[in-house]
């Protein structure tokens, strides 16, 4: 082997080194998401369509077929927050796969930022989006005539479940992402993480109308919890969902409990998605 | 500021230490076995080898996207494995792949990356502005990088990885894939990037060319180890002043042996294929060829010529039949 030499210092390395904070990166990594997903008008008026479908015509059409079903379009109406939040957060878990598969992953992962940022950046952008779905479903259901029934620690528990379920739906979506090598696989797999769950959970009918074992499946389904706290939180006597899940004296206790389960599952998923992420990412 | 980050400028210190590195994948896969280099402050450092000799594993690792299963690395003072994020800080990559986002306009790129690496925005503004004339990308800066040409595109991931000022550059094979003119082009960019306030230089190629135009010292690696490490011109002399090539159709293994016997070869000669090259010392070439003829030895062609730095690399890395 050739004899190993040094090269006498040429330049001293004197400059300080300067380190983004913590919050101005995630704040950075988000809006790189959104200038990459939702930069257009078109970017931004497609999420919307399907919630004014399901407010403006899908739920009252539904709502005809029962006599009387003027509440029913108003129960539809907040069951389709269930297809909205899985479907956005599905569709947000593709520019995972893109960002690997265009090499763009790799400047991140290059970047002086700790590594879970990456994964609560893209979070924040499909938590943004789903609240603005959501918001835009219940305003155009109040226009077509749905009586909401607000109260402040209604809308306390309907935000805590709306939250709650989209962490935890972006966080199965990053780590599907991450463990799926194509982006046709995963969209193969949308259907089943995102919309038969919602069938299950409550959506167009009480959990207890489905047979005994698949109602027991329901119960224990985030989506069941948050259409059943979501339901609790806008619509008056909406505890029934609650009580179908837990039997218990006390529809709070009820609610605490299904939230609970959702905060739950959102940290551990959330947790998991991350490791998921550094797992994939780094050998 | 923490006190670390006080412990780079003292001056003295290497920009990139590497200590028995040694990365082994599940499978027993032994990518990297145990390397030792240092890079001093300023200089342009170059990794050559093979395909499957360990430099990507090794930029892997010094980036800290592949974890060492030894050893250990610094860059600017910080080590990789227990302080990814300030090794992170200190350094920048251009990739073999392009990385940058092709929907978002180059200068949007070029603000993501200042963001990213914590540079303040009026500096990031400063350098984006010099940058983009310096590298030719004033013009375009404005426009959506899929309707870049795959030069500007090089250009704008160089850009990208010098907005923040690194103190140590890694290049990736920075030329491959790229037609002629642009790859020429880029050596004169990169090439320019040496008076750039002291910046360490860490480069990958698979161009010989490159690496003795651009680079201060080369490090051969070969099957995870370094198998030669020197400045260009030191490499070269290894091979003497001249050498024979010949292109033995038939047993040019029988004919490297017999060359050797006769001590018309000695140990540093080698052949890769059906050419055989022989380094010759202290006689003229032509001695040599000359001497061919009484042995028997049939060559469809026989050159004498100068040593490259190919012959430096062929004879490390790809000797099958010299040993």
């Amino acid at each position: 082997m050739t004899a190993i030499t040094t090269v006498p210092a040429q330049a001293a390395l004197t400059r300080p080194t300067a380190r983004p904070r913590g919050l101005a990166t995630w704040a950075t990594l988000a809006r790189r998401r959104i200038m990459l997903s939702a930069h257009t008008p078109r970017e931004i008026l497609a999420p919307l369509v399907t919630p004014l479908l399901f407010a403006l015509v899908i739920a009252p059409a539904l709502a005809k077929m029962i006599p009387g079903g003027g509440g029913y379009s108003t129960f539809v109406i907040v069951g389709t927050v269930g297809l909205l939040i899985p479907l956005t957060c599905t569709f947000a878990g593709i520019g995972v796969i893109v960002d690997r598969a265009s090499g763009a992953r790799r400047e991140l992962l290059a970047a002086p930022i700790p590594r879970s940022l990456i994964v609560l950046g893209n979070m924040a952008v499909a938590v943004a989006v789903s609240l603005l779905q959501v918001t835009v479903l219940i305003a155009a259901g109040r226009l077509r005539g749905s009586h909401f029934h607000v109260t402040a620690a209604g809308a306390a528990w309907f935000a805590g479940a709306v939250l709650a379920f989209t962490v935890f739906m972006y966080a199965v979506a990053e780590i599907l992402a991450n463990r799926i090598p194509t982006q046709e696989e995963y969209v193969g797999l949308t259907p089943v993480v995102a919309i038969l769950p919602w069938f299950l959970a409550g959506s167009l009918f009480p959990i207890t109308a489905l047979p005994g074992w698949l109602a027991a499946v329901a119960r224990a389904l985030p989506t069941t919890h948050t259409l059943a706290l979501l339901r609790y939180g806008v619509l008056s006597r909406g505890g029934a969902g609650l009580h179908d899940i837990w039997g218990l004296h006390s529809t709070t206790t009820d609610a605490a409990l299904s939230l609970l389960v959702l905060a739950g599952w959102a940290v551990l998923l959330t947790a998991a998605s991350i490791r998921v992420f550094n797992r994939s990412a780094v050998n | 500021m923490s006190a670390r980050l006080h412990a780079v400028s003292d001056g003295t210190r290497p920009a990139v230490e590497v200590a028995r590195l040694r990365k082994t994948y599940p499978g027993g896969i032994e990518a990297v076995r145990g390397i030792d280099f240092q890079v001093a402050p300023g200089e342009v450092f170059g990794l050559l080898g093979p395909n499957g000799a360990g430099k990507s594993t090794t930029i892997g690792m010094l980036t800290t996207t592949i974890k060492p299963t030894g050893g250990s690395a610094r860059l600017a003072g910080f080590d990789v494995a227990r302080d990814p994020v300030a090794a992170r800080s200190v350094s920048s990559v251009v990739f073999q792949e392009p990385v940058v986002d092709k929907a978002l306009t180059g200068r949007r790129n070029l603000e993501l990356h200042a963001r990213l690496w914590g540079t303040p925005a009026s500096a990031a503004a400063r350098r984006i502005t010099e940058l983009a004339a310096s590298f030719g990308l004033a013009e375009v800066l404005g426009r959506t990088v899929d309707s870049f040409s795959g030069g500007q595109r090089r250009r704008l991931e160089i850009a990208r990885a010098l907005v923040s000022e690194p103190q140590v550059l890694f290049l990736d094979e920075p030329t491959v894939g790229l037609d002629t003119r642009i790859r020429y082009e880029l050596l004169d960019l990169i090439g320019g990037l040496r008076g750039r306030t002291g910046m360490t230089t860490v480069l990958t190629t698979h161009y010989l060319d490159e690496a003795e135009r651009l680079c201060d010292r080369i490090a051969v690696m070969s099957q995870g180890t370094i198998v030669a490490l020197d400045r260009p011109a030191a490499l070269l002399a290894g091979l003497g002043t001249e050498l024979v090539e010949l292109r033995v159709d038939h047993d040019p293994a029988g004919a490297l042996a017999a060359m050797r016997a006769h001590r018309l070869a000695g140990g540093d000669a080698f052949a890769v294929g059906s050419t055989l090259t022989v380094p010759v010392h202290g006689s003229p070439a032509q001695d040599t060829v000359a001497a061919l003829t009484g042995l028997g030895i049939h060559a469809a062609a026989v050159t004498t010529r100068k040593p490259t730095l190919d012959d430096v690399y062929l004879q490390l890395t790809g000797s099958k039949l010299a040993a």
